[in-house]
């Protein structure tokens, strides 16, 4: 009754295989230790076959037979396991195309619709794998309003002062300056257009050996190590030829100011601003820092990285940003070296060094100039999706200035690296690596000669810095536009000028052109955040590849399971075989006749029809006098399988197999 | 009993419903197991060896876990936006230009009432910085500043004290009024810069915000001087200003005529009649060109030539002294549907310059609810917009304080427009509003008042983005005759000889007639959603809705009908086992065969209950048990013909 139930329901019907089984299995006596875990009992005498649709109602309990189950089973021979596969497998079109092999127009057609389908299904796949490995991201705009915090604001004189260290090399610098004009300029004068280009040397009392070729037009000046390999460096403008001479003597004699010197007199912020309000509220001593810049004089960093609160900024509007009353008299400083007035600012992230000469305004004396601020944010994705870096630790570069990443701080850095590689100092201009001094010709005699050298190669980017330095992967940007007014005006400026001097112990002298009033502001607070995200995410190329492959194949990851198991089963079948034959022809020549009977059987038959080899492990010798007496029980119960074959009203593949192991 | 039995097995016979597949849960998971077109579960039942068993039950479970999981992803990923970014060419409708002189009244015609206090800020000034004369050329009748003093009591400064604040103590203060130290008490809100003065530090200018009535107290520092006196007279005109009619206001300020000198668009001229008035507070009379909804102009081309060309005449001589300190004028270039923010937004125009300023257009839509927070036209905010324009975010935290204000402080603030049923904060009516306004103007900036929270971006703006320039003009060699030829243009309205310092020039155009849109579109829709469930659901397990349903029927109905009978055997065992102590005569074995009877023939507890509970007692009539076995061989024929009831017969 219990076996009959099972049958039913579980619809299978290897019959002639568990008669042979069941009378086999006494006589199997091979041991198998390999496999102790695994017993005969792989086709149980349940597994009788119901063929009727008709489910008996008798019910009983399959308890007993579930204790008995091993570990793991293997099926006793090919053919059992083929027929199991084909029964069971949820592949669709290899059910047809395995299992119904006694047609054989059945089975080519089926093998041509598997492999058109097949192949249908993979050339999907590729499009989707290629889709998904091209790493596409898709460009997400956000416009987000929030309380910004407000950029840091640099603010630099344009005034370099003279260290009073240095005050002596400069003025021998000025004076061989001007002599210098002097005299190229009154021969510059007598010059014709046609006369051949000449070279006129000073013999300057400066250490580095300076020569002057003048063209017609063209003045330049060379930087020389040996005179055999010179570099000409000329300019169509005398004016940016001397600048550009001064500049380099300048860079010399400030690398002689020794390390310890720190700020000076001039660190006053009253000298160069008058006023300063936040959000209508005065600013203090922790709103700002102090650093020097060699070109572009005291700078003043306000809301900067030391901050004690950063400010924000709840509302858009002048009256709610940084407003600064500048003075922007310009004093005896150096003539030769900075030929504007006025006052520079920029705007840039806390985290950030103040680059004064890649962004920012010039402040016109006498002017109030109005800048409103529109924030950006880029987010890239970095990794597969693009080269960019989150914080410049996978860069090859090592950033010399202590902030956050950003190309332009890679770019500085990567010039530094490979100056002091290539020259043995460092450019003044950006900062220094460890153990290595600022150069100086008066140490490093043809330095200038090597730069030069070296400002070529980077910019036509022999030097790898642009290849090396990634892009940041996040980048906040603050887009400025200016509008700029008249200040003071006309009635107000006799008690603004008054008051501002009286305040500052201070008389403008020049008025208007003396003073500068600058307006920082957020134009509005809403945002724009440019992110990229994948256009191609895992979930939905899973999500594709389902789908592809459920229209072609109607399989599933378990039906790759399946196939996975069948092939272990193949494997350890074959093995155990194997084993079997390889012990039955050595170890028992008694039983081996058996064997090797069975296995002249086997070639004979087709693969899944090799009945024959009963998985000698299976009836490995401990277990089968115990489950012999189970085993040996249910022959009566075989008795009512008689009927069963016959009725068999299963789908057409299954019957097929069972026709074909009739024979 | 008989015939109830039949007529029992007439209606299960009949009954178009069933009960479940199997008899216990066991047998019906395993019918599903076997039956269902899920991949996996029939591997459950199939597979031979306990190892291989669990492997299957760890690999189905594992899919039913991946494909909650990603559909859970998709779920969660399902509001997200695709932006595409159009460029198009095309003729392009010209922005509203809104452009105000900085100084929002002719001074001469706002003397009478700003004398008082025009006077009194002298007198401070000398007092504070000793600073005397102001050489005007316009106020030559002003009057000796040692007279302020006698003339009446000076009302502004009684009512706003400025006070001298030692560096060193704080919290002593100059009234310089009368000349008393006073200790200054309430909180100190001490704006100074320590670091401003760092020379010789001395005393910090500021004054003090009282309520009345209460003692709190708030006194407000200056690092500049300048700022301090701005701010303080600011506030007094404010005051004298907000009791002014708008029809005074704008006789006052300027009119078109005055300030447009020349207008020139698309290569055409205009005049002021081109222009609408509008009227700002705090920079008077403001004229915007192209404001008329209905026809707006538009550009044929793009460059300097086809844009706006206007020059605008700046008397500085007119200009309030301590209300602004710059020149020029301010412009700002919006929608015409909204309200320009010219104290925000505005860009300055210098005088005596050409300032050329780009345009570039780019329009913005973003989705709404549910993919983000923005709203359409403001409706869905509770915050009343009571500006006459479209909603925006600035108008709406500009409503959002100007409402709180005049909640709080009974007025509305001076520089943004009146909310019905109110009117603007002066100190004859509303003595404390200036303390209330700076307490309530620290909150806003705090975020206290919930403004920032409860505004929202609008969903789809236009945005220009502009590029200024400036060159010199009027060029040396043309300044003679253009400003002879201007002074005569304008002969009516100016009376007196143009100065290139009261000229100021302004191109307002297109750089190109490429617009930019920005449009946000739902990246996902239903039909994507579904398919990528039908691509998880098939990659997984092969399953479909189908089965999905397949499993709701086995694992809820099913087994809550196989679950709901068994515990209504149990109840019914167990209430025949209280029953049976009460009729000690009946012999167990009576009851141990009854029982099997009574469990077999069990159904859904809905349908047995009212069929059911008429026999049970009959059972329990003891004595008489040979007809009950007749009916058991009975019930067993009959249970074997019902299919869907198996009950583990005794074997």
């Amino acid at each position: 009754m219990a076996e009959e139930t099972k049958r039913e329901v579980l619809g299978l019907k290897p019959k002639g295989d568990l008669i042979r089984e069941a009378e086999e299995r006494p006589l199997q006596r091979n041991p198998a230790p390999a496999l102790a875990l695994a017993p005969a009992g792989l086709m149980k005498g349940d597994k009788c076959e119901e063929p009727g649709p008709d489910p008996k109602p008798a019910a009983a309990p399959q308890q007993p037979t579930e204790e008995e189950e091993a570990l793991i089973e293997f099926h006793r021979s090919y053919r059992d396991l083929f027929q199991f596969f084909c029964n069971n497998t949820t592949i669709h079109g290899a059910i047809r195309l395995v299992c119904s092999q006694h047609n054989r127009m059945k089975t080519a057609f089926w093998a041509v619709l598997w492999l058109c389908t097949f192949g249908m299904m993979y050339w999907q796949f590729a499009l989707l794998f290629e889709e998904y490995f091209s790493y596409p991201v898709s460009l997400n705009i956000n416009l987000n309003s929030d309380k910004l915090v407000f950029p840091a604001v640099t603010v630099c004189t344009l005034n370099p002062y003279r260290y009073t260290q240095m005050k002596g090399d400069l003025e021998e610098l000025d004076r061989i300056t001007e002599q210098t004009l002097s005299d190229l300029y009154k021969y510059n004068s007598f010059n014709t257009l046609g006369s051949h280009p000449r070279g006129r040397r000073f013999c300057s009392p400066l250490p580095s050996v300076l020569v002057y070729s003048w063209f017609p037009t063209p003045v330049g000046f060379q930087c020389n190590q040996n005179k055999s390999d010179c570099f000409y460096q000329t300019y169509s403008s005398g004016v940016d030829a001397v600048r550009e001479w001064y500049r380099f003597h300048y860079i010399n004699i400030l690398s002689r100011l020794p390390d310890s010197f720190t700020s000076l007199e001039e660190d006053k912020l009253g000298n160069f601003i008058f006023s300063c309000r936040f959000n209508q509220v005065s600013c203090s001593q922790a709103n700002y820092s102090h650093f020097h810049h060699p070109i572009y004089g005291n700078c003043y960093t306000f809301n900067g990285e030391n901050n004690s609160n950063l400010w924000m900024s709840s509302m858009p509007g002048v009256n709610n940003g940084l407003s600064l009353t500048l003075r922007t008299e310009q004093n005896d400083f150096i003539p030769l070296l900075s030929t504007v007035t006025g006052a520079r600012v920029t705007v840039h992230g806390q985290d950030e060094p103040a680059f004064m000469d890649d962004g920012g305004f010039n402040l016109r004396p006498g002017v109030e100039t109005s800048i409103s601020m529109r924030k950006e944010t880029l987010d890239r994705l970095g990794g597969n999706y693009g080269d960019c870096t989150y914080n410049g630790s996978d860069v090859p570069v090592k950033n010399l200035y202590h902030s956050k990443y950003t190309q332009q701080v890679c770019i500085h850095s990567c010039f530094q690296e490979s100056m002091v590689k290539e020259c043995g100092c460092a450019y003044i201009f950006y900062p220094r690596p460890e153990h290595v001094e600022y150069c100086d010709y008066k140490k490093h005699d043809s330095w200038g000669y090597c730069y030069y050298k070296l400002q070529g190669a980077f910019s036509s980017d022999r030097l790898g810095c642009f290849t090396k330095c990634l892009k940041p992967c996040s980048v906040t940007s603050y887009k400025l536009s200016a509008g700029y007014s008249r200040w003071p005006s006309v009635t107000s400026q006799d008690w603004v000028f008054r008051m501002l001097s009286l305040q500052n112990n201070y008389t403008i002298k020049n008025k208007r052109n003396g003073v500068a009033k600058l307006n920082v502001f957020f134009k509005e607070l809403n945002y724009k955040t440019n992110s990229e995200s994948p256009s191609v995410t895992m979930v939905t190329l899973l999500s594709n590849l389902g789908s592809q492959w459920s229209l072609w194949f109607g399989s599933s990851v378990l039906s790759v399971v399946e196939m996975a198991e069948l092939i272990f089963d193949l494997m350890v079948i074959t093995f155990l075989m194997l084993l079997r034959r390889f012990r039955s022809r050595y170890w028992s020549p008694g039983r081996g006749g058996r064997g090797a009977q069975e296995v002249a059987s086997t070639p004979a038959s087709s693969l899944p029809s090799s009945v024959c080899p009963k998985l000698p492990s299976l009836a490995s010798s401990l277990p089968s006098p115990d489950t012999s007496p189970t085993l040996t029980a249910p022959p009566p119960a075989y008795a009512t399988l008689g009927p069963c074959p016959a009725p068999s009203s299963l789908a057409g593949a299954s019957s097929s197999v069972f026709t074909l192991e009739e024979p | 009993m008989a015939p109830g039995e039949k007529i029992k097995a007439k209606i299960k016979k009949n009954l178009p419903v069933r009960g479940p597949q199997a008899p216990t849960i066991r047998e019906l998971m395993r019918w599903y197991c076997l039956k269902t077109n899920t991949h996996g579960c029939r591997r459950i039942v199939v597979s031979r060896g306990r190892l291989r068993r669990l492997l299957w039950i760890a690999f189905t479970l594992t899919a039913v876990a991946l494909i909650f999981w990603q559909c859970a992803l998709l779920v969660l990923s399902f509001y997200t936006v695709s932006v595409s970014i159009k460029i198009h060419f095309q003729k392009l409708d010209f922005p509203a230009v809104t452009i105000c002189n900085i100084n929002p009244y002719k001074y001469s015609a706002v003397k009478p009432l700003l004398a008082d206090l025009e006077q009194e800020t002298k007198a401070a000034l000398k007092t504070l910085y000793g600073f005397s004369e102001i050489k005007s050329r316009k106020r030559r009748e002003a009057q000796p500043w040692s007279s302020a003093w006698e003339g009446p009591q000076p009302k502004f400064l009684h009512l706003i004290p400025l006070m001298v604040f030692d560096e060193s103590e704080t919290s002593k203060a100059t009234d310089f009024l009368t000349g008393q130290k006073r200790k200054v008490s309430g909180s100190i809100i001490h704006k100074a810069a320590d670091v401003m003065h760092v020379q010789e530090s001395k005393e910090v200018v500021g004054f003090q915000l009282c309520s009345n009535g209460t003692s709190h107290c708030a006194v407000y520092t200056f690092s500049s001087g300048v700022n301090a006196i701005q701010e303080w007279y600011k506030l007094h005109y404010m005051n004298i200003m907000a009791q002014v009619p708008l029809e005074k206001k704008v006789n006052m300020s300027y009119s078109a005529e005055e300030l447009l000198v020349t207008c020139f668009f698309d290569g055409v001229s205009c005049d002021a009649r081109n222009f609408t008035l509008f009227h700002h507070p705090m920079y008077g009379n403001c004229y915007t060109f192209n404001n008329k909804e209905n026809e707006t102009h538009s550009t044929s081309m793009g460059g300097s030539e086809y844009g706006l060309q206007v020059i605008l005449y700046i008397n500085e001589e007119e200009y309030n002294p301590f209300l602004v300190s710059s020149t020029g004028a301010k412009v700002i270039v919006h929608r015409q549907d909204e309200y320009p923010f010219i104290e925000d937004v505005g860009t300055e125009i210098e005088t005596a310059m050409a300032t050329s300023i780009g345009m570039h257009l780019t329009e913005s839509f973003k989705l709404g609810e549910p993919y983000s927070q923005c709203t359409e036209d403001g409706s869905d905010v509770p915050i009343d917009n009571i500006y006459n324009a479209a909603y925006s975010l600035q108008i709406c935290l500009h409503s959002c304080f100007q409402t709180k204000m005049v909640e709080r402080c009974g007025c509305a603030q001076y520089s943004q427009p009146l909310p019905p049923a109110a009117n603007y904060c002066n100190y004859q009516q509303h003595p404390n509003w200036m303390y209330c306004y700076y307490e309530l103007h620290k909150a806003f900036v705090q975020e206290k008042l919930g403004c920032q929270s409860v505004c929202r971006e609008a969903c789809s703006f236009k945005e220009w983005t502009l590029t200024t320039s400036l060159a010199q003009w009027p060029s040396v060699v043309s300044e003679e005759w253009l400003l002879r030829v201007l002074t005569w243009d304008q002969g009516q309205q100016i009376k007196k000889k143009l100065n290139k310092t009261d000229l100021a020039k302004l191109l307002i155009f297109y750089k190109d007639l490429n617009q930019r849109s920005i449009m946000e579109s739902p990246a996902n829709s239903v039909e994507m959603l579904l398919s990528n469930f039908g691509g998880q659901l098939g990659l997984w397990m092969s399953c479909s809705i189908v089965c999905i349903i397949e499993i709701i029927e086995v694992f809820f109905i099913d087994s809550l009908s196989i679950i709901a009978r068994q515990q209504w055997q149990r109840a019914k065992k167990w209430w025949s086992q209280r029953q049976a102590p009460a009729c000690p005569e009946a012999p167990p074995s009576l009851r141990g065969q009854d029982n099997p009877v009574l469990d077999i023939d069990d159904d859904l507890p809905t349908f047995t209950s009212a069929l059911r509970l008429p026999p049970a007692p009959e059972a329990q009539v003891p004595g008489t048990p040979p007809p009950r076995y007749n009916t058991l061989r009975l019930e067993r024929a009959f249970s074997n013909q019902l299919t869907d009831t198996q009950v583990p017969a005794e074997s």
